[in-house]
């Protein structure tokens, strides 16, 4: 007597074990990823080993691997970065700033960089990099 | 041709009824989902570094009077003109740090540097214990 697999009773029923995986699938992106804003320019953060974990993300200055600059997700000219920061600040010198910078970006426009955004009124700026990888560049 | 294959609702087993919805669509739906946040949600684990602000290009002369200087060339690393390995960074710089941590550093690199190289001596700076560190360049513009 052989022993007959239990049948899916109808269509729907066969496709319940892929419905499975996708909802499983589903959740883990919800749960692991996190949804964020796409800048205008893509941009590799260098890699460093430093610590501090980064939550919100506001008045993000990004400088491209080829020198353009976003600021507030709009691309925007280096010389008129100072009049958009300081008109965004409003004042507000306690405000936190944060640098995105590409990892292939020039060292030299970055310290210029942070030097307008220094004279707009910038007290508090951090750069933002990504932890190192297992086999990455230490 | 109405014969006995007819079902009849008194007689036989009643048909299996249809859910009442359909899973299909449903599917469609988190399938759909799935992709978005797929796409839409990134895995990158942020970091940050603090930086001071820079030293004012017009104010350097000042502030750099029993500083270090680090400089950042293509070729390599040059503390107080001298050429270093990076490596040697820490050894040499160490001991030094260890006593007096408050000396200032001022770390220079030269055009095309990419940031990486920069962001890596500031790791490594800031191994040794360094914490009296910026970042400055040439000219000012």
């Amino acid at each position: 007597m052989r022993v007959q697999p239990p049948r899916p009773k109808n269509e729907d029923e066969r496709i319940l074990p892929l419905i499975n995986v996708v909802f499983l699938l589903l959740i883990f992106f919800i749960l692991t990823g996190k949804l964020t804003a796409i800048d205008p320019i893509e941009v590799t953060p260098p890699r460093s080993a430093s610590e501090g974990v980064i939550d919100v993300q506001e008045l993000v200055v990004v400088i491209g691997a080829n020198g353009d600059l976003a600021f507030d997700g709009e691309l925007i000219s280096q010389a008129s970065l100072p009049h958009a920061v300081a008109e965004r600040l409003g004042g507000d010198r306690a405000a936190q700033v944060w640098l995105k910078a590409d990892s292939g970006a020039d060292s030299v426009q970055v310290i210029a960089v942070m030097e307008i955004l220094h004279e707009a009124g910038v007290e508090r700026l951090k750069l933002l990099t990504a932890p190192v990888m297992l086999n990455g560049t230490g | 041709m109405s014969g006995p294959n007819l079902p009849s609702p008194l007689l036989s087993r009643p048909a299996r009824r249809r859910p009442l919805i359909s899973l299909t669509p449903l599917i469609d739906v988190v399938f759909i989902l799935l992709i978005f946040f797929m796409l839409a949600s990134s895995f990158l684990d942020w970091r940050a570094i603090d930086l001071d602000a820079p030293v004012q290009a017009a104010a350097a002369a000042a502030a750099t009077e029993g500083a270090l200087l680090l400089e950042i060339t293509p070729n390599g690393l040059l503390l107080a003109a001298e050429p270093l390995p990076l490596d040697d960074l820490a050894i040499r710089l160490g001991e030094r740090f260890a006593v007096e941590s408050e000396q200032r550093v001022l770390i220079k690199p030269s055009a095309g540097v990419p940031l990486q190289r920069t962001v890596d001596v500031l790791d490594r700076l800031q191994a040794i214990g360094v914490t009296d560190l910026s970042l400055i360049r040439d000219g000012g513009g």
